[in-house]
């Protein structure tokens, strides 16, 4: 069955489509989540928010977007009011542009010897660096280049304009890079 | 989720997109033309395109019990 008749089943009570929409999205609701928050536990319970926020306002979903980008946007608020939670965190400032891109360091990618991200060695450099990203930064990268979104969607999941999408993303981009070639180099 | 794998043109486009310039500006031209005699920018972009690829691998699972317990909050039933 197509998602739009799935849509509209659902909408008019049809539990069965729901729980199908449900199941044709929770992994990637799941790991998307994992991948900004960085946490099994906390991923679960932004999963469970966001399919609760769906259930409740699917009604309201028109059409004019994407299901997924529609809740990519809902995902992503719950990502983003979880991480307001611990303000006391604090991120990497990106605010000096140049600085971002200066070679600081010459580690040699092709020497790596645990490039699968089956390593879990690697999944700590990866953690690592991302998570000095603030979340709103994290987003941006990973709906933009990990999920594949078009920066037009990922403006609209983000509700950003296109020209600061682009901005976080280039900046997020060659930081996460420079975290990498430094990690690598020891 | 697309796991097609970074293009050159992808990487132009962001360059481009970036310096907000067209693939076709002179610019870009020019920076496509920078790109493919300067070693250096060719191993920036490369490492680049091989964080995004590390990003985009690194996956988790849905546990089983995850599925359950969703299933459970939302009073919904599988159906297969």
């Amino acid at each position: 069955m197509e998602e739009t008749e799935l849509i509209a089943l659902a909408q008019a009570g049809d539990k069965q489509a729901l729980a199908k929409l449900v199941k044709n999205y929770e992994q990637t609701i799941y790991n998307f989540a994992f991948k900004i928050c960085r946490d099994k536990n906390k991923a679960e319970h932004i999963m469970q928010e966001t399919f609760f926020s769906m259930v409740k306002s699917l009604y309201q979903f028109d059409g004019n977007s994407k299901l997924s980008t529609w809740l990519y946007r809902i995902v992503s608020n719950h990502c983003l009011m979880l991480a307001r939670k611990f303000k006391n965190r604090s991120f990497v400032s990106l605010d000096d542009e140049d600085g971002l891109y200066e070679e600081k360091y010459a580690a040699d990618w092709n020497t790596i010897p645990y490039k699968s991200t089956e390593n879990e060695e690697l999944k700590v450099i990866l953690d690592e660096a991302i998570e000095k990203l603030s979340p709103e930064y994290r987003m941006v990268f990973l709906l933009r280049d990990v999920e594949g979104l078009s920066t037009e969607e990922t403006a609209q999941a983000t509700e950003l304009s296109v020209p600061a999408v682009k901005s976080r993303l280039h900046r997020a981009r060659a930081f996460l890079r420079n975290e990498l070639n430094q990690a690598f180099q020891k | 989720m697309k796991e097609d794998k970074v293009t050159c043109k992808d990487v132009m486009q962001h360059i481009c997109e970036s310096l907000r310039e067209d693939l076709n500006s002179e610019r870009c031209i020019a920076i496509k033309k920078h790109l493919d005699e300067c070693s250096g920018c060719q191993n920036y972009v490369q490492t680049v395109e091989l964080t995004i690829d590390y990003y985009r691998k690194y996956n988790v699972k849905l546990p089983k019990e995850s599925h359950d317990r969703l299933m459970k909050f939302l009073d919904l039933e599988d159906s297969d």
